[in-house]
């Protein structure tokens, strides 16, 4: 499965860095694509604005076939304020931005990726193609929720990968 | 209403007290810079390193005098913007504020205490000092 979660993490950043490379993050003094897996930073008490965080949420195993499916939910929050410069009176329209590029990450084909080994990859390694794909379903946008000056909203995606003979 | 020139002065001012309030130095305990374009730092594969940066003057006193059974001490540290200022620019991060959040942590004499709270005390439209509420381990409750 971590190798799924990989591969979906790496597939989406390069997307969305596609469609719009000026949305960036800087973490711990570099500068990222916006898109981040929580699980995989430090805690922090406030999450960061006008960027991606991704989280799983659920998993489900279908053991019926040779080869296990596995259905995991891929939670995508993102919070905007708007921009100080604005008073925070484009908020909607940043978040509808938002909204944009990541239906056009995820909608766009194929719908598929090759699932990747990044356990032995690193600073200019490659990491190992396995045989089979991970794919997904349409994303399910959520409501947005208003905090003061703060709009968030979450979206849902279902991927679903096989799980190979010997992997995790 | 900002006034650089007096808000530079208290600051120095702020320093000279806290050093003659016994003001020592504390370590804050920072990640390391990621590694770009390593994917396994974002895939948590790797792990930072960390790093230790001094700060002085600092000048703390146990927030609460009865410390109730079974809770840590929370201990108030009084810092000086100045320290602060120049590691918030050494370290290219966006605010103090930002700074302390990503903190794992203070080290008081080989004790990593945990941030809970940091506020910055100022006067004349700038900061003069950073009050850091701090968590002390709940093995040391007195």
């Amino acid at each position: 499965m971590q190798n799924a979660k990989d591969t979906f993490y790496t597939m989406l950043q390069s997307r969305l860095a596609a469609v719009n490379p000026s949305r960036t993050i800087v973490v711990r003094g570099t500068v990222r694509p916006g898109l981040l897996v929580e699980e995989n930073e430090l805690p922090s008490a406030s999450p960061p604005t006008d960027c991606f965080r991704l989280r799983w949420t659920k998993l489900q195993v279908v053991s019926v076939a040779a080869l296990p499916l596995v259905a995991l939910e891929c939670s995508l929050a993102y919070t905007t304020a708007g921009n100080t410069g604005n008073v925070a009176m484009d908020r909607g329209r940043m978040l509808a931005a938002m909204d944009g590029e990541l239906t056009a990450a995820l909608t766009t084909a194929p719908r598929s990726a090759p699932k990747l080994n990044y356990a032995a990859a690193g600073v200019g390694l490659s990491p190992a193609a396995m045989s089979t794909n991970i794919f997904w379903a349409d994303p399910v946008f959520g409501p947005v929720i208003a905090t003061d000056e703060r709009l968030e909203r979450t979206a849902t995606v279902q991927v679903y990968v096989y799980r190979e003979a010997g992997e995790l | 209403m900002s006034d650089p020139l007096s808000a530079t002065a208290a600051a120095r001012a702020t320093d000279a007290l806290l050093r003659s309030c016994g003001g020592r130095q504390v370590l804050l305990r920072m990640p390391a810079p990621a590694t770009a374009g390593d994917v396994t730092e974002q895939l948590g594969i790797a792990t930072p390193q960390f790093q230790d940066i001094p700060l002085a003057p600092v000048a703390f006193r146990k927030a609460r005098a009865v410390v109730p059974e079974a809770k840590p001490a929370k201990w108030e540290m009084l810092i000086s913007a100045t320290a602060v200022q120049g590691v918030v620019t050494s370290l290219g991060y966006a605010s103090a504020s930002v700074l302390f959040d990503d903190a794992a942590g203070v080290l008081l004499d080989d004790e990593l205490l945990e941030i809970i709270s940091a506020t910055a005390e100022q006067v004349f439209g700038q900061p003069y000092a950073y009050r850091l509420e701090v968590l002390a381990p709940l093995a040391d409750k007195n």
